[in-house]
């Protein structure tokens, strides 16, 4: 089996969460909705207990936390959510980043669809937004300035302390779509400036189907976001539907595990960084993004000569790799967030993503050369 | 192992002295928090207890939402620990 160098698609599970998730399945499976005896009360209690591990987090409350299944939802009620009040108040220009995920971009779509004007921001080669470029753009009439704290494909930290300067006397809400970097990157997300953070659990070492829209109180008020369905009243009436308790308690011992091991955990992707940046520089390859902001666990790069389809697949027996984000793998498409970066046609095909963990095992880098070079023949 | 149920006894203290965790509450948690050797395998549960004595709050009843733990929380997991 080829080793997995894919884990900003989704990471490996770590053990003890699994057995958080096992054991909510198998014995402790009451419904967190029903505190009526000890099987729903100690559901609910779980849940309690994991919304306070997340919300640790990013040093919110724990009423802030709001569970979804996943940051494609949190980033979807976060924007489609804050459309009505945009609408009552007459606000209705909003900004996000040619960077952002799919998940964004396309509820951008439809907010232009019924009528919000939208702002789309380049990016400088280095793959990070340009403040002032943000700050030309806020207009009175800005009602929300959407943007990642870390990018999926180059792994490079945006500028959100710049951001949050700007943002900091302005009334407009400001999201951040953090599925790549909670949990990793820990003090940007603990600004309180920041209204929306939405992140995912497979992102750090949790179960799929389970996340987070963390939204930050004002003046002890929730912001005006308006739910996407309705039904149930759970989650503060802003996400209704019966919990998931293994999945939440899963994500709970993951996002505890994020802080407690935070820095051996870098520590770890960094030593593997500097033996994978070594082998490729030596063929050659170009970094897609500055080095400098790129977190230690995501290597994007373009081999001169190589395309990346070729390439993928003749490392398939020896590393598990992709070439752009696993959420449009799939439709063959060039980047979108190299090609905002400015790269040629031609380096985009070359692109290839390494991203690893601490619990990534030695890669054998001279196989991985050797095979490179077969291919420039 | 034996982090949590130190963990448990500081902020036990620390609740009982400085803040409302009266003492006939502060008592039995002490009493698992100096004994770790009964209650392993149970630190999931330990783990809660920690956050409950931490975030404790008399009136956390009070009000339309509770969002702080009250002394039947931790009366609760206190008695789901001897189960």
């Amino acid at each position: 089996m080829a080793i997995y160098l894919d884990c900003n698609a989704t990471t490996p599970v770590e053990p003890s969460v699994a057995s958080a998730v096992v054991r909510f399945l198998e014995k402790d499976f009451g419904n967190a909705a029903s505190p009526i005896h000890d099987y729903g009360v100690f559901a609910l209690t779980a849940v309690e207990h994991a919304r306070g591990q997340v919300a640790e987090v990013v040093k919110a409350n724990r009423d802030e936390v709001i569970f979804t299944s996943g940051a494609t939802e949190s980033n979807n009620l976060a924007i489609l959510g804050l459309a009505d009040a945009g609408m009552r108040n007459g606000r209705c220009h909003i900004i996000s980043t040619a960077i952002e995920h799919k998940s964004v971009l396309e509820p951008f779509e439809e907010m232009a669809r019924l009528g919000f004007e939208v702002q789309i921001l380049p990016v400088q080669s280095d793959g990070r937004i340009d403040p002032q470029r943000l700050s030309d753009a806020i207009r009175p009439d800005t009602l929300l300035v959407s943007t990642m704290q870390v990018n999926n494909e180059t792994g490079v930290l945006q500028p959100l302390t710049e951001v949050a300067d700007i943002l900091a006397d302005r009334e407009i809400w400001w999201h951040v779509d953090a599925a790549q970097g909670f949990g990793k990157e820990l003090e940007q997300l603990r600004h309180p400036r920041i209204n929306f953070i939405s992140i995912s659990g497979h992102k750090i070492y949790g179960p799929k189907g389970i996340g987070a829209l963390v939204v930050r109180k004002q003046n002890r008020q929730f912001p005006p976001i308006h739910p996407l369905m309705f039904g149930g009243g759970q989650e503060q009436g802003l996400r209704p539907g019966t919990l998931p308790v293994s999945l939440i308690a899963g994500f709970g011992e993951a996002a505890k595990l994020a802080v407690r091991n935070n820095g051996d955990r870098m520590k770890k992707c960094q030593t593997f960084r500097e033996k994978a940046l070594a082998t490729l520089s030596a063929l050659g390859a170009e970094q897609n993004g500055a080095e400098k902001y790129t977190l230690p666990h995501v290597l994007n790069i373009s081999i001169p000569g190589i395309n990346s389809e070729v390439a993928i697949k003749a490392l398939k027996n020896v590393i598990a790799v992709s070439s752009t984000s696993a959420c449009t793998s799939h439709t063959h498409t060039p980047s979108h967030v190299l090609t905002a970066m400015g790269l040629s046609f031609e380096k985009v095909e070359q692109s290839i993503r390494l991203s690893w963990c601490h619990m990534t095992p030695e890669v054998d880098w001279s196989e991985v050369e050797n095979i490179l070079r077969a291919l420039r023949g | 192992m034996n982090d949590i149920f130190s963990e448990l006894e500081e902020v036990t203290v620390e609740q009982y002295d400085h803040h409302d965790l009266p003492k006939w509450l502060a008592d039995p948690v002490l009493m698992v928090a100096r004994n770790p050797e009964a209650y392993q395998g149970k630190e999931y549960l330990i783990e809660i207890l920690v956050a409950q004595v931490r975030e404790y709050d008399v009136y956390a009843e009070a009000g339309c939402c509770k969002w702080a733990y009250d002394h039947e929380d931790i009366k609760r997991t206190l008695r789901w620990l001897e189960e």
